[in-house]
């Protein structure tokens, strides 16, 4: 069968992936849950994210300024867009914010690219040193990375669990109209909801930096495998997310031992099987009233 | 009179279309054409049934590898060729139509754009012994002269490709008058009620659902006939949204709004990658602004202003022959 130490790399190497997709999803899953959007654009705070993690880190020599860069800067254009577009289209159907926000990733694309042009650009990786576990040597930026998406999701479930504000997210995600109803402000609950999403997406970008080469189109390369993580998990729902990140992660990385051209398809046949049984993910809410 | 009140827009608008080769240059054309058909599968399903698909490059594969695989290995005739790719875009999409028009619609987007991918890795990589990867089939050579018109020759082709086009409008000009383009704009507004006039929603859905992706085969072929060649490239993840984009552009739901998007969408893309290099900034930004302007499209936009003016200026040409007769 498998050499043991390749199979021990493999899972790393599959839950670090799975952290990045969990950290990248986890804002189209927020935004769809709360205000029923499919905000494609969160892949352009992505792709920001590792621009700003590349530009910093060239500038001022550190990587983790450059992911905090990045953070801020995905939050911020999130900001921005949310203010500009999406304020004016949340009683919109679905499809309509899923064709829009594509345009904003396209057109962000295009701002990129015009920003930092069309080559490739490499971001060294931060911590290169490695550990020894069970005879394997793992590079310890990518254990690094699997814990930072774990303390994410620490993090946003104390959030959404024990902060006024997150309890609101969680009962608007439950019913709109009956928060509205108490007297909050349902359109700032979904300005920080986005930038939170934007931020965490700027952070997925930051970190996946350093194990990939940074281009413009990086986007839109993994457009395919977010939705395909969003769909397994069943959309809004956050703990769906990190478990269909982790599957996705783990098929791609196994896959592609067992045999490579089927590491990308894999994903793909696993998520129709998934929607032949349950058409609306693990973890999905039956359909919506809205 | 009434029949030629049905058939006068079509004729227009394909009159114009003829129009254009005399201006345009013959690749531009045949682009234009195969684009539009390409395109109208996707616009009826975003229009009248109200699915968005972001994976109709999938079904375009489809077609193009039916046709393409037909004149790489067997045969050389190039209608059979399309026929085949014809065949295997119906084959597809009644496969896994049953399953997919069952989801909800954002679902059926994501599910959609799932396939394409995986069709352009199974072409890229899995059946890469068949479909020789990213060097693609190359099969121009193989193609024989046909009887009557030539669609190995690309002027030939370009009356060829008016002609199909011509027949798939007037097709789908049909299916909005009849019962069954009613059901679809149903199944879109108010499905309850549709089922509780008795009809399947089902298979309302997946009857238009086949119908669509066969012309996007359709278009697929087409392209793999008049390309003379086909690489995994037209299914790649970065050009999912291209039939959506145009789709937009044009007016969704519109029956003249296809092509008037695929012109425009055609002759920006050769002017500005031109001039000005950045694509995407320039089409991203236009396709939300013309979502936020009431999502309309060009072709949207301009029917009613069209349809005003000429009502009119039959107005006052009634006018002028009353007021010649009383005189």
């Amino acid at each position: 069968m498998i050499d043991m130490q390749l199979l021990i790399s493999g899972v790393i190497f599959g839950l670090s992936m799975g952290s990045i997709f969990f950290l990248m999803t986890i804002g189209l899953s927020l935004c769809f849950g709360l205000m029923r959007i499919i905000s494609l654009d969160q892949l352009l705070y992505y792709s920001i994210g590792a621009y700003i993690t590349y530009s910093v880190s060239l500038a001022l020599g550190d990587i983790w300024l450059g992911v905090l860069g990045g953070v801020i800067v995905g939050g911020l254009a999130a900001l921005a867009v949310e203010r500009v577009v999406f304020r004016r289209i949340y009683e919109r159907d679905i499809t309509f914010t899923m064709i829009i926000s594509f345009g904003i990733l396209i057109g962000g694309v295009g701002v990129i690219k015009y920003f930092w042009g069309l080559v490739p650009r490499p971001v060294p990786v931060p911590i290169t040193a490695q550990i020894d576990i069970l005879g394997t040597e793992i590079p310890v930026y990518r254990l690094i990375v699997i814990v930072i998406a774990l303390l994410v999701y620490v993090g946003i479930w104390l959030f959404l669990n024990r902060t006024i504000i997150g309890k609101a997210i969680r009962a608007g995600i439950e019913d709109i109209e009956h928060v509205e109803g108490l007297g909050i402000n349902v359109y700032r609950l979904f300005t920080i909801t986005f930038v939170i999403a934007g931020g965490l997406s700027g952070l997925a970008g930051g970190l996946h930096a350093p194990l990939i080469m940074v281009d413009p189109n990086m986007g839109l390369e993994v457009l395919a495998f977010a939705f395909m993580v969003v769909i397994i998990g069943g959309l809004g729902s956050i703990k769906g997310t990190l478990i269909s990140a982790f599957l996705v992660g783990q098929v791609i990385s196994i896959g592609s031992l067992i045999y490579a051209p089927l590491a990308q398809m894999a994903p793909f046949a696993i998520m129709l099987l998934i929607l032949l049984v349950k058409p609306t993910g693990l973890y999905g809410s039956p359909l919506l009233k809205r | 009179m009434n029949v030629l009140r049905w058939w006068w827009g079509l004729l227009l608008a394909f009159a114009l279309l003829a129009l254009l080769r005399v201006f345009l240059p013959l690749p531009f054309a045949n682009e234009i054409i195969i684009f539009s058909i390409y395109v109208i599968g996707c616009n009826f399903l975003l229009g009248r049934v109200g699915f968005i698909s972001f994976g109709q490059p999938a079904y375009l594969a489809v077609g193009a590898y039916g046709a393409a695989f037909y004149l790489y290995y067997f045969g050389t005739n190039a209608y059979v060729g399309i026929l085949i790719g014809i065949a295997a875009g119906i084959i597809v999409s009644l496969a896994v139509g049953p399953l997919f028009v069952r989801l909800r619609s954002d679902y059926f987007a994501l599910v959609n754009l799932a396939l394409a991918v995986i069709i352009y890795y199974l072409m890229q990589k899995v059946l890469a012994d068949i479909t020789h990867g990213d060097n693609g089939l190359w099969f121009l050579t193989n193609l024989s002269s046909t009887p009557v018109l030539d669609i190995s020759r690309p002027d030939q082709f370009f009356i060829f490709a008016f002609l199909v086009g011509f027949a798939v409008w007037a097709f789908y000009k049909y299916i909005d008058d009849s019962i069954f383009g009613a059901c679809c704009l149903a199944t879109k507004i108010n499905e309850d009620k549709l089922r509780f006039l008795g009809y399947s929603s089902f298979n309302i859905r997946l009857l238009a659902f086949v119908i669509a992706n066969t012309t996007t085969a359709l278009a697929g072929a087409m392209y793999a006939v008049y390309l003379g060649f086909v690489s995994p490239e037209i299914t790649s993840p970065a050009r999912v949204a291209d039939p959506v984009v145009v789709t937009i552009l044009g007016g969704v739901g519109s029956l003249y709004g296809p092509i008037v998007g695929s012109i425009a969408y055609t002759g920006m893309k050769d002017l500005l990658s031109k001039t000005f290099g950045n694509w995407e900034l320039i089409i991203g930004f236009l396709l939300v602004f013309i979502m936020l302007a009431g999502e309309k499209g060009i072709w949207g936009t301009l029917e009613p202003l069209l349809k005003k003016a000429f009502l009119r200026a039959r107005a006052t040409g009634d006018a002028a022959d009353r007021g010649g007769s009383s005189r």
